[in-house]
């Protein structure tokens, strides 16, 4: 009997301490959620560092640069034309946007203006980069919420605009097509019908994702009123591109500033959404692939005649000064500032990429949000990790 | 199995295994940079379907990988993680390179903080070309992979003698030390 | 009214930018005698530098003056790279250097000096700020009281220049790996791949037989 008597009080004592351990665990003392550095959530080699309390993030910290390249450093070492070969992979998805800012730069210090048709076709490219860029994204967002279709679709489709990117620049990632003074060839036979076909799919795709994704209940639930970001703080972080006009600011650099691009030569809107959520920023950047493949579409009706590249000397110098050329890429503002002193390299090269604001505003927009609302925070502010850590 | 472990298996025991081996491979996808959406496109796209080759691109971990394919610029802050990822994977293990930046560094050969080739780390069976390469050449590099897989002598390998990296002449395998397979794209 | 860069020749056909001449007069006004110079070219941009103390203060008023949308900060290292752009032949002795600090625009009297730029969101108005940085205490206020935003981007310019900024909440490596030492933006931090083996591809700019003798280096 005393046998069992002292089982019994063996299993009590038993009973009572796991008691006590549940009852440390309600008290929750915090655990540290690290995701990443190698995470399918984070696109790449974006490291997450979340402290729980419960299923709420308390303090949340991107730690950034497993992607570190050194590309400011590098330019310091490089010629003009060979800068553009190495800027293209900052933002691998929209490479041609890429060398759009840095070119624009040199070609305002050196006082050269790319000939019309130059510029026509190399904004046709930039669109064609975005819907190539964008299109991703919209396939990816179904998998972060668990709804793998629509990446079949993104990857389907987007093979059509990469095909045209590389049947017109010879490169489906990397184009490197550029040149300072226009471009580096005129586009190849069979290229405008080709697009315009292209293009029809493009906007079927974009109809297909938004009946599939953003008619869908679930998609709804788990974006809308999360990660509010609002105007003020969007603009005081530097938010740039579909994430701050989905906060409610009407700013695209494509329309508010006067660069030699064809932005202005055709007719186009702008979207904003005033919710500042997830959803609006998912949203926008769907109307943007819509309104991206109907400024091609205007675009190819209009080309000029004419060369595609200025003159030139066969040697690229540039003058000495500084100039700072941003315009409105796949990811938001992308802008150089280029400091030259007369070498045929430049002296001094600072890269602003938009996803490395955009990102910064992390740690503020997951503070109280739940666990499972990090993955579509992360997702819907959209970032590249070449972008972020350059 | 026993056999294997004694490091001595039959012929026709090997040509078997190795069949079931090279037709289902797990891939670990270790995507860093542009070359990441390449693979992506190779694994991922129902244009280029890796499947149909009997690889399976969605391992849950590495614990159940037989193979990783490194795609991207690796930096000396991910360094350690890949050799911990490549530590972690189990017997037999293959590992492709993906990219001029794997390979040896490629556009930032100067730059201070990439690591100029993954082979540093971990040891590179297939080395793919190409800034980034083309899905189609990332599959010419798992075909590649899956031919020396068939030749392999699985008793050898565990004995730790049978990991002499190939090279592969106009399609016909011929054991060579020290050369791994370089696929031409 | 403010003097361009000698470089450029086309001053007298521009047409006078009012818009920005306006706005720099209402900027130097606001911030009075912290601004030591302003520049603005025609239809392009504009630069303006203050004084180091009041690097803050100018964040504060250009905010109240709508200049409230936060693009960067960043620094630049005047100093000439004492190995050049890396082409030399490791073996010889390195070839001489002239080392003499060459200013940008709205000049500086020291090596480093932190640049940054905000935006007028409503009429796309961009301004460049520059201040110098002391040599001897490498520190300069931080922004991050005014532009949350600035935060991450201080951590990058103390990391890769190594200019500390007063006030900053964390500033610890954001990049590199813990154990890195050096700050590599700056210009003698060296390259060692190329110090090692010089860059290849310098034959390139040679000229091809058969190319006009005017045609080569006509922009310098």
């Amino acid at each position: 009997m005393t046998m069992i008597g002292d089982r019994q009080q063996l299993a009590y004592i038993a009973a009572q301490a796991a008691d006590a351990r549940v009852n440390v665990e309600l008290e929750t003392e915090g655990m540290t959620l690290n995701i990443g550095p190698q995470h399918p959530a984070t696109h790449g080699t974006l490291r997450i560092i979340a402290r729980l309390d419960g299923e709420q993030v308390i303090w949340a910290e991107p730690s950034a640069g497993y992607m570190h390249r050194g590309y400011e450093k590098l330019t310091e070492v490089r010629t003009y034309p060979q800068v553009t070969a190495l800027i293209n992979r900052i933002d691998w998805l929209g490479s041609f946007a890429n060398e759009v800012p840095f070119i624009l730069a040199a070609e305002k210090l050196m006082g050269v203006e790319a000939p019309p048709r130059a510029q026509h076709i190399r904004t046709i490219l930039f669109e064609l980069s975005r819907i190539a860029n964008v299109s991703l994204f919209l396939g990816d967002l179904g998998v972060q919420m668990g709804a793998v279709t629509p990446v079949f679709f993104a990857f389907r489709d987007r093979e059509y605009v990469l095909n045209l990117i590389e049947a017109a620049t010879g490169g489906r990632f990397h184009p490197n097509f550029d040149r300072i003074g226009g471009l580096k060839d005129d586009l190849p036979a069979g290229f405008i019908d080709e697009t315009r076909t292209v293009m029809k799919k493009l906007r079927n795709f974009c109809d297909e994702i938004e009946g599939l994704l953003f008619g869908n209940e679930i998609f709804q639930s788990r974006t809308r009123g999360i990660g509010v970001i609002p105007k003020d703080v969007a603009l005081q972080y530097g938010l740039s591109g579909a994430n701050l006009r989905a906060s409610g600011v009407d700013w695209d650099l494509r329309r508010d500033q006067t660069i030699p691009m064809a932005w202005d030569k055709v007719d186009w809107k702008v979207w904003t959404h005033p919710d500042g959520d997830s959803f609006a920023r998912c949203w926008v950047r769907l109307q943007e692939v819509r309104e991206s493949t109907k400024i091609v579409d205007q675009l190819l009706d209009t080309i000029p005649s004419g060369p595609v590249m200025a003159k030139v000397p066969k040697i690229i110098k540039v003058p000495e000064g500084e100039a700072w050329v941003s315009t409105e890429n796949p990811l938001g503002e992308m802008g150089y500032y280029v400091v030259s002193q007369g070498d045929q390299g430049p002296f001094r090269v600072k890269i602003r990429s938009a996803s490395f604001n955009n990102i910064s505003i992390v740690p503020w927009a997951l503070k109280g949000v739940y666990v499972p609302d990090i993955i579509t925070i992360l997702a819907s502010l959209y970032f590249i990790l070449g972008d972020i850590d350059r | 199995m026993g056999l294997v472990d004694r490091g001595r298996l039959p012929k026709p025991l090997t040509t078997l295994f190795n069949l079931g081996r090279s037709h289902s491979m797990w891939v670990y996808q270790w995507g860093l940079a542009c070359c990441a959406i390449e693979m992506g496109a190779a694994f991922g796209s129902p244009r280029y379907d890796v499947m149909r080759l009997g690889v399976i691109p969605l391992p849950a971990s590495p614990r159940q990988a037989d193979l990783v394919v490194i795609s991207g610029t690796v930096t000396d802050k991910m360094a350690p993680a890949i050799k911990r990822l490549y530590e972690q994977m189990p017997e037999p293990k293959y590992v492709i390179s993906m990219g001029s930046c794997a390979n040896c560094g490629g556009p930032y050969w100067d730059s201070y903080s990439v690591t100029k080739g993954v082979d540093q780390i971990i040891p590179v069976d297939v080395y793919v070309p190409g800034c980034p390469p083309r899905p189609e050449a990332l599959l010419e590099g798992i075909v590649m992979l899956q031919q020396r897989i068939k030749n392999e002598d699985m008793g050898a390998r565990w004995r730790g003698e049978g990991t002499k990296p190939m090279t592969v002449v106009d399609g016909e395998s011929i054991e060579k030390g020290g050369v791994p397979v370089v696929v031409n794209n | 009214m403010f003097p361009l860069s000698s470089t450029t020749d086309s001053t007298t056909e521009v047409p006078r930018d009012e818009v920005r001449e306006t706005e720099i007069a209402r900027i130097s006004a606001a911030l009075g005698d912290a601004v030591v110079d302003s520049l603005v070219k025609p239809h392009d941009d504009m630069w303006i530098r203050v004084t180091a103390d009041s690097w803050l203060r100018t964040a504060e008023t250009l905010k109240s003056l709508g200049y409230n949308y936060f693009c960067f900060v960043s620094a630049i290292d005047w100093m000439p790279s004492p190995f050049g752009k890396g082409e030399d032949d490791p073996t010889e002795p390195a070839p001489e250097r002239d080392m003499s600090i060459k200013q940008g625009y709205t000049g500086g009297a020291t090596r480093f000096q932190v640049l940054a730029r905000l935006t007028q969101p409503h009429t796309s108005l961009g301004i460049n700020i520059k201040a110098d940085v002391d040599d001897a205490t490498m520190s300069i206020q931080s922004w991050t009281s005014v532009f949350a935003g600035a935060n991450w981007h201080e951590r990058e310019t103390w990391e890769m220049f190594g200019i500390v900024f007063a006030g900053h909440p964390d500033l610890r490596k954001m990049y590199l790996p813990t154990d890195f030492e050096g700050y590599p933006l700056r210009k003698d931090f060296p390259l060692l791949a190329r110090i090692v083996k010089p860059w290849p591809g310098i034959v390139d700019v040679e000229p091809m037989p058969g190319d006009d003798e005017q045609e080569e280096g006509g922009a310098s």
